[in-house]
């Protein structure tokens, strides 16, 4: 498929793009999370987009598998209205703060935190320790 | 503060005296067989030191029974969860996976068997093997097949799923209820899907007196349901007490989930969501990642926090689709292509969080959790900052570009 971004054109190639997009959304709707930080890897390797194509494309492609898996959700009472009514607004408050913050911090070292975070969480589910 | 004060307490005098008033209806019938049943000192009578808890508690049961029997007591709430449960265990005898959902409504939010105290060894023996005891054996070996009686009898639906059945997103055709003996057994089951752990389910802190006078304590935890809890002492299926019932009461700033079927603190979930929602902004991802393990791991039932933590980031996606559009740094092309696909995974995916056991779920988030780990690590090399360099230096020309033709066309249209 070919897309034009700002007079440039650019080449997807949807044999990889669809199967890896229909993949990364099983599985985030299923752990409840919205698939963004696996999509972008995807279209920046997978695809070989520059990232000022996939920045607001990718978002756009996870809303669907948000709104869908919300749905669905729903529809298996797995929805808690009383929780989501206390993290709603926090994570409004969240998208809110976060920004101001990240221009006095150094986005590669909030990486690494997060990289250190993520593995003892890991280990931690998978019952290492 | 004061009026408050009464007027809480109007209420709750009001509250004790209907409870009480229906508690003692069935022991006001009960009484005119009372002779009979007293003459084969067959009866088990039972009380509580309170009948109004708040925010959980310790309540200390004492009764008589006839002399030299085993007591046990059943405690439920009144306040009902799901609890559900897959059976893909191969068939002993033919080697065939079943792939039977059973699903409940009417799971109490709160359960406890009190076994008597010489019990105690049967439990330990259950927790000493983890993650695999199993509630029907417990009650075997602490005698209480005949006296566990509430769950046995909820309404338990089945259905026949397949691969199939989960790819176009349905439970799979309902089969036939099961019998009492069936249904008896997969309540266990389902006992241990919702409750998790032997100390949740059974405690064997009841002291039997040579008389037959028992005593047992029961701690409600303070994440209980609020609404009625039922107690009921028994001997056998036949011989048991009328239920006597206490009423826990929860106020702000704790809440009640429904669906969790807990009681929480509105503010440590407040705090966490908007500190991992804040830190997840930073990091370029969604909070998810973090939120749902941890709130897992706190306990909460994962298809609850996968349904619920999804809905709260859809606004801030659907804020960001606004902001990119509005600097025209959407490609629908691309977006549409890859969004449907991502609806058809998105229609599948949450049939398979019913599906999964809590530690099926752990294990396969343990390993998402490593890849993206290691994606994000990928973020961190010398490399990867080069190239995103430049592209982040193309992105800022764009957007100056986007802002000037927005601006231009705004002046434009003066």
């Amino acid at each position: 498929m070919k897309i034009e971004f700002w007079g440039q054109e650019f080449k997807v190639n949807l044999a990889i793009g669809i199967p890896g997009a229909f993949l990364i959304a099983i599985a985030s709707s299923m752990f409840g999370f919205g698939g963004g930080p696996f999509m972008v890897p995807l279209m920046a390797v997978g695809l070989r987009l520059p990232m000022y194509v996939i920045v607001g494309s990718s978002l756009l492609a996870i809303f669907f598998n948000t709104l869908m898996g919300t749905f669905r959700h729903y529809g298996f009472g797995n929805f808690d209205p009383i929780f989501f009514l206390i993290m709603f607004p926090a994570a409004i408050l969240g998208g809110y703060i976060g920004p101001k913050i990240a221009k006095k911090l150094n986005p590669v070292m909030v990486k690494r935190v997060a990289c250190v975070g993520l593995l003892i969480l890991a280990l931690q589910l998978l019952g290492v320790f | 503060m004061k009026r408050f004060l009464t007027l809480f307490t109007v209420i709750l005098v009001l509250t004790v005296f209907v409870s009480t008033g229906f508690a003692q209806k069935p022991a006001e019938q009960k009484a005119v067989e009372a002779p009979k049943e007293a003459q084969s000192a067959e009866t088990v009578t039972v009380s509580v030191d309170k009948t109004n808890l708040s925010g959980g508690g310790k309540l200390t049961i004492t009764g008589k029974a006839p002399a030299g029997k085993d007591v046990y007591i059943e405690v439920w709430a009144e306040k009902t969860v799901r609890a559900a449960r897959l059976d893909a265990d191969p068939d002993p005898k033919t080697g065939k996976r079943p792939y039977i959902f059973y699903m409940t409504d009417d799971m109490p939010a709160f359960y406890r068997l009190i076994v008597p105290e010489k019990y105690k060894p049967v439990l330990e023996d259950a927790k000493s093997k983890g993650g695999k005891w199993s509630v029907s054996e417990v009650i075997k070996n602490a005698g209480a097949d005949a006296v566990y009686g509430y769950p046995a009898k909820l309404k338990i639906d089945r259905y026949q799923t397949s691969l199939w059945a989960s790819i176009i997103g349905s439970r799979g055709a309902k089969l036939e209820p099961m019998d009492e003996k069936e249904n008896k057994r997969r309540s266990m089951q389902l006992l241990k899907a919702r409750f998790r752990s032997v100390g949740n389910v059974f405690s064997s802190n009841l002291k039997i007196a040579e008389d037959g006078t028992f005593k047992a304590t029961i701690e409600l935890p303070a994440n209980t349901a609020p609404g009625k809890y039922f107690v009921v002492a028994k001997v056998d299926k036949d011989i048991k007490s009328e239920p006597v019932v206490v009423e826990n009461s929860v106020t702000f700033p704790s809440v009640y989930l429904p669906n969790a079927g807990r009681t929480v603190n509105v503010i440590w979930p407040f705090l966490l969501t908007a500190a991992i929602t804040t830190f997840g902004v930073l990091m370029g991802a969604g909070g998810g990642f973090i939120l749902n393990p941890i709130l897992v791991m706190l306990g909460l039932p994962h298809t609850v926090v996968a349904g619920t933590v999804m809905p709260t980031v859809l606004f801030s996606q659907g804020t960001g689709i606004y902001n990119y559009s509005k600097i025209k740094f959407i490609n629908w092309k691309l977006g549409v292509t890859l969004g449907l696909a991502m609806l058809a995974g998105g229609f599948i995916g949450p049939k398979l969080t019913e599906l999964i056991t809590l530690e099926q779920y752990k294990f396969l988030f343990g390993w998402v959790l490593i890849i993206l780990a290691a994606l994000m690590f990928w973020q961190t090399t010398p490399r990867y900052l080069e190239k995103n360099k430049k592209e982040q230096a193309i992105l800022k020309e764009y957007q100056k570009r986007a802002q000037e033709a927005a601006k231009k066309k705004a002046e434009g249209g003066k």
